[in-house]
This record gives C-alpha cells, sequence and structure tokens, in this order.
C-alpha cells in the first residue's frame, strides 16, 4: 500500500520542477550572443527580407509574448521547427531519443545487474585474496576513459578482427517499415554490440562500487547474526537479508543513471557514429540551432525528473519503511 | 529453501554447553589481541546462567564464539566448546548449521536492529522454521501465530514490519522466533538493554517463565548486575576477558569474594538503598593490547599488593559451587568490611586508562 498523499506532493513537486526548468531554458538561450536571427537570416539578405522573416517567428513581440506563446506551444509536445532540418523538433528529438534510449538502456541494465551481483559478492569476500584481486581489475576498468576503451574495441573487433560492424545504427542499404521492426531487427542488434559492451564495462563499475559498500555496512548490523544464527546458507544471508537492504541506494542510482541517460553518451556516440541526442545536442548547439537545442534540453529535463519520481516511488516500494510513511 | 541438516551422536551425561579454557583472538594490523583469556564455565539444563562485566570485558565475545559469530578476524584460539558433548569449534558449516536455531538459538538486541526491517516479522519466523524443517508455509505461519501466543503478541500483527513495533513488541518478537524450533539453550546478548524498565522485567519474568514451562536454558550476558540477580541460577563476572568469580548465583551475592564483584555490586543501587550508598569503582578496564602482567584488576583494585603484580591469580575454589580469582581469599571478612566504605575505592590510583573493548557493543 503506496501512501497516496505521498505520491501526490512528490508528483506536484515534479511538475513544478519541470515548469521552471523550460521557463530558464527559454530565458538562457535568448541570452545566448547572436540571437537566433543570425542563425538563420544571412547578412547578404536585404533589410525588407530580414524584417519579412522576424515577423513570420515573430520576434518582434515583446519577449514575455514570446514566451507565453512558446510555453502553450510547450504543453502541446510542440517544440517548433529546426532552423537546420527545417522540419519538426518533436519528431526529430523523439528520433534521436529512441537511438539513444536503445543504446543507453541495454548498456545500463547489463552494467547495474553484473555490477550490483558481483557487487554484493565482493562485499560478501571481504578481506579474501579474491576481494583484491577483484577490486584492482574494477578499479583499473573504472579508470580508462570510455572514448579509449571505444576506440580499442573498435580497433580490434571492427578493423582487425572484422567481426562487427565499424558505427552506424544499420547498414546504410536497410530499411524497415515500422520503428518495432527497425529496432528488433538483427541488423540493428549486430551495430549495438560494440558500443553496448563498451558502455557496460564503463558503467558496471559504479553500481558495483556502491553495492559493495553497501553490503560492507549492512553486513555489520545484528540482523545479518540473526540470520546466520538461524543456520541459513551463505547465499540466503547474503541475497535474501543483506542484498535486499544494501540495494536500496543502487536503485536510485540506476533511476537517477538512467535520467542522464538520456543526454547520450556525446563520446561513445562520436567514437561509433551513433546517430542520438547527445550528438544531435552538441551539433544543435554548435549549429545555433535553438529549437532544437532547448527541445532537447527540456526532453533531457523532463526525463531526469521524471526518473527521480520514480526513483523515489521504487523506494517506496521497497523500503517498508517509507513505504507506510511514518510522519 | 535448502534445510539445514545433519545428525549427531549427543553425549546425553555431558553438560548441556561447556566451554573449557576457551581463548578468543582477534588479528589486527597491530598484532593479534585476546579479548577473551581462558574462560571456563558450564550449563545445564533448566538453568539461567549469567555472565556480567563491564562493556569490553569480552562478554559479547563468549556469545559470539558459541554461536560462530565472530567478525572475519575473530577465532577461537584455543579451548573447547562443547554443545551436549559435540565439539562447536570443529563443525563444519552445514554441521553448524543444522545445530544452531534448532538446538541453540539467539536472543539479540531485538528492540534494536535485530529483525531485518525489511522483511515481515511472519516471514522471518518462518523461514527460520523451513531453515530446518520440511513443513509446509502454512503451518510454519500456524507455529508463528502460536508463538507470537506465547509471547504475549497479538497473532493479527505479525504480518507487520519490525518499525511498526515498539521496543518491547520488537523483543517480544524476536524472543517468539528464538523459540520456534523449540531449542535446548538460547543465549540472550543483552536481551533488555534498550528497553525501559517496566518491559525490561516483563521480558525477564517471560524468560524465567520459559525455563520453568519448557525447560530450557538461557544464558543471560549484561552489563547489568541487577537484571543477572533477578534471573539466574548462576553466574560467572567476567573483567577484561577473565573469569574473576564464577558459581553459584546465591552463594556468590550472600558471599562475594572478588574485590571485583565487590565494586560491581556497590555500584547498583537497590530499590530501597539510598542514593548516595552508590560507589563506583574509579578507572577503567586496561586496553587488551597492552594488558598489565598481573592480575588484571590491578590497577583498580584497593586491596592490590606487591604479590597481586606478578601474575593474574588462578580461579580457587572458595565454595561448594564457587570459585574466584584473588591472591587474597583470606582476608575476604576485611575486604568486604572495607569496600563498604568509599575511600577504599578513592585509594585506588585512579587514572583513566581507555577501554580496549573490541567486539563488545
Amino acid at each position: 500500500m503506496v501512501n497516496k498523499r505521498y505520491v501526490a506532493r512528490r508528483f506536484a513537486l515534479m511538475l513544478a520542477s519541470l515548469f521552471i526548468v523550460i521557463t530558464i531554458l527559454f530565458f538562457l538561450f535568448r541570452q545566448v550572443p547572436g540571437g537566433p536571427m543570425s542563425a538563420f537570416t544571412n547578412p547578404r539578405m536585404s533589410q525588407a527580407a530580414r524584417q519579412a522573416v522576424i515577423e513570420q517567428y515573430g520576434l518582434n513581440d515583446p519577449l514575455w509574448r514570446q514566451y507565453i506563446r512558446y510555453m502553450v506551444n510547450v504543453a502541446q509536445l510542440d517544440f517548433g521547427q529546426s532552423f537546420y532540418y527545417g522540419s519538426s523538433v518533436s519528431a526529430l528529438i523523439t528520433d534521436r531519443f529512441l537511438n539513444t534510449m536503445s543504446l543507453m538502456l541495454t548498456a545500463f541494465t547489463i552494467s547495474y545487474t553484473v555490477g550490483t551481483y558481483l557487487g554484493a559478492q565482493l562485499g560478501w569476500l571481504r578481506g579474501t585474496a579474491k576481494e583484491r584481486v577483484g577490486m584492482v581489475v574494477v578499479l583499473f576498468v573504472r579508470s580508462m576513459p570510455v572514448f579509449w576503451t571505444g576506440m580499442v574495441i573498435l580497433y580490434v573487433f571492427g578493423f582487425q578482427l572484422d567481426v562487427f560492424p565499424i558505427g552506424g545504427m544499420r547498414e546504410s542499404t536497410a530499411s524497415y517499415d515500422t520503428t518495432t521492426a527497425k529496432f528488433l531487427s538483427t541488423d540493428f542488434l549486430y551495430h549495438l554490440v560494440l558500443p553496448v559492451f563498451t558502455l557496460s564495462t564503463y558503467y558496471t563499475g559504479l553500481p558495483l562500487l556502491l553495492m559493495r559498500n553497501n553490503i560492507l555496512e549492512v553486513l555489520s548490523e545484528s540482523y545479518i547474526d540473526t540470520a546466520r544464527a538461524k543456520g541459513l546458507t551463505n547465499r540466503r544471508v547474503l541475497f535474501v537479508h543483506a542484498a535486499r537492504t544494501a540495494i536500496l541506494p543502487v536503485v536510485t542510482a540506476f533511476a537517477i543513471a538512467i535520467g542522464f541517460a538520456v543526454g547520450g553518451q556525446v563520446l561513445i556516440e562520436q567514437v561509433f557514429s551513433w546517430p542520438g541526442l547527445g550528438r544531435e545536442m552538441v551539433q544543435a548547439s554548435l549549429r545555433s540551432d535553438y529549437p532544437v537545442a532547448q527541445g532537447a534540453f527540456a526532453l533531457l529535463s523532463a526525463i531526469v525528473i521524471t526518473m527521480n519520481f520514480v526513483a523515489d516511488l521504487a523506494y517506496t516500494y521497497l523500503d517498508p519503511r517509507v513505504r507506510l510513511g511514518e510522519s | 529453501m535448502k534445510r539445514a541438516t545433519a545428525t549427531f551422536d549427543f553425549d546425553d551425561d555431558a553438560p548441556l554447553l561447556a566451554v573449557e579454557d576457551a581463548v578468543v583472538t582477534y588479528s589486527t594490523s597491530g598484532g593479534d589481541l585476546t579479548a577473551v583469556d581462558g574462560i571456563s564455565f558450564s550449563v545445564d539444563e533448566n538453568e539461567i546462567f549469567g555472565l556480567v562485566g563491564e562493556s569490553g570485558c569480552g562478554k559479547s565475545t563468549v556469545a559470539q564464539a558459541i554461536l560462530s559469530l565472530l567478525p572475519s578476524n575473530g577465532r577461537v584460539a584455543s579451548g573447547s566448546v562443547r554443545f551436549r558433548g559435540i565439539e562447536l569449534t570443529e563443525l563444519s558449516k552445514r554441521e553448524l548449521d543444522a545445530l544452531r536455531w534448532e538446538h541453540f538459538s539467539l536472543i539479540s538486541q531485538g528492540a534494536m536492529n535485530a529483525l531485518n526491517p525489511v522483511h515481515r516479522i511472519s516471514n522471518q519466523i518462518v523461514e527460520a522454521i523451513q531453515a530446518h524443517r520440511d513443513v509446509t508455509t502454512d503451518d510454519a505461519r500456524e507455529r508463528a501465530a502460536e508463538l507470537f501466543e506465547v509471547v504475549g503478541l497479538d497473532p493479527d500483527r505479525m504480518d507487520d514490519y519490525p518499525h511498526q513495533f515498539s521496543g518491547g513488541m520488537k523483543q517480544r518478537a524476536y524472543i517468539a522466533m528464538s523459540l520456534a524450533l523449540d531449542p535446548d539453550l538460547i543465549i540472550a546478548d543483552e536481551p533488555t538493554t534498550a528497553l525501559d524498565v517496566i518491559v525490561q522485567d516483563q521480558i525477564l519474568k517471560r524468560l524465567k517463565q520459559l525455563r520453568d514451562e519448557l525447560g530450557i536454558s538461557v544464558i543471560i550476558i549484561s552489563h547489568d548486575i541487577s537484571v543477572i540477580a533477578e534471573t539466574c541460577n548462576r553466574l560467572g563476572v567476567m573483567y577484561s576477558g577473565k573469569l574473576m568469580e564464577y558459581g553459584d548465583l546465591k552463594e556468590i551475592f550472600a558471599d562475594p569474594y572478588n574485590p571485583y564483584t565487590l565494586g560491581l555490586q556497590n555500584a547498583f543501587p537497590t530499590l530501597r538503598g539510598d542514593q548516595s550508598d552508590l560507589i563506583s569503582v574509579p578507572g577503567s578496564p586496561p586496553d587488551i593490547a597492552d594488558l598489565p602482567d598481573g592480575c588484571r584488576f590491578l590497577d583498580r583494585c584497593p586491596f592490590a599488593t606487591a604479590e597481586c603484580e606478578t601474575e593474574h591469580p588462578p580461579l580457587e575454589t572458595v565454595g561448594e559451587d564457587h570459585a574466584s580469582a584473588c591472591y587474597h581469599h583470606d582476608s575476604i571478612e576485611r575486604m568486604r568490611e572495607e569496600a563498604k566504605n568509599r575511600e577504599t575505592w578513592e585509594r585506588t590510583g585512579s587514572d583513566t586508562v581507555p577501554t580496549g573493548g573490541i567486539g563488545d557493543d
């Protein structure tokens, strides 16, 4: 039984944060040197043509009117037209968002599952030779810059062994009828392997170390002595009693990581030529394509805020002390 | 669930629990530390045995050693711990698991964090039962409900989480859990420490009732001599890893032979006594990393002589079921008389030495 008032309060808070973030984004982009006009008006344009464009986009209106118009549009999920592509921003960022999420979600699911499991084991093995070796390996892997690992992996598996494609999301000749078909094709999965492998290797470190530390802390609790005194197997003590409590902060970390995953891993998207949201955001900023950058940042914040909310809800589900709300 | 089973060849003539010359050490970066130094005692059927001493004296380490719950850097370096003749220190994990909870269980400071906060209390009891017996969850739940009644809790609340219970209720729930498999022996480590005196009294009465009605033996470990006085048949007074006095409770309380016991008795209030009668023993136990050569109580003992500086005195029989470790048993009358005066205790060098408690929290 989840405390309804708590959920309602958290939800209201989430909407408020979102509103504030989008407002800040709007005014922030209007303070950027150059302004939107320089991006798509040409110095060689005649004064009349320039006026026409400005009129057409409503850039003559006072700022507050522009702001209200923008907010009304955003409420209808309309983020305007891209200056660069000339197409709808919503459609563009949805496409890039799916590309990024297919990569990041897979990588995070793998790294958090493996990391949590290995972290629990390492915590249990504390003080043994196995643990010391394990920690060195983890810290070593964690210290490698992700773009460097990516390039090494690309070099070995893509160029030398030639077993995996060297970039992109699918063969350039392939075409698919539906989005689902696109993401379920073996072609896509084949392209997914190297970037996911690179990312999972990198991201496993955090949940692993977090889980290990939590396990070490939980193992000194007296309810662990109780569990051992009951004659339970080590496995059961570790996974039913210790890991069940130790996993709570990892769940939060996972939800927050997913939030930030939307921004994509710019470096990895660059190395593997992955057409994701991260790369798009960087390029949109460089091109002064404000509608795209603004839309992408708004989506990013929305997901981060939503995932924080989800993390809190997951917490209330996993921890009975929060669930029943001792007010 | 994987069940822990093994067959044992119990010796019916042996005492329920016999600890002999047990030495427990912790390995630390600064070398091995001896927390329990050659302790011997036995517990019989139908008896409540008390271990009393200041914090850091090694009494909790004794409990952990019996249950094989020592931290990973601790071990029973020598001596033996036998349950009905079975040497516990030589058992495999599997054999040990078969004995745990089935034959001897634990009552921890349940009022604190001894029940897992994220599992329902009923599930924690069912788990203990199913770890040893091949019974359905429904049967195990029925047993849990029965146990709730035994300890005076409402069975309708057994599906609650620990945080929904008050301290006293948690302690009762823990006792219910420790009774789940009808153990022969329960080791209760500070069972009432976090509870108020009224609840404490109820819990202690319940333990006595369990001994009388179910014939269960209990080891109570406490720093509170009044808890021990109220419940135990026999006791051991521990100081700095050694037993200072050991035997029948009535004999020890009527005729204490050890200066440390005299000091402990002074330091606790009696119901009718005047508050100003309380006399504390100045100083604190020696650091276990830097033990004195002589008697462990040397620095705080007002009766110490040159002889006490040689080595720690051995336990000497002073009554039918009564032993004490002191070089001055022959002048006990004088010591008892002088121990009543505050000035006696003030004459010791009361420079405070840091406590060397390990694994005793």
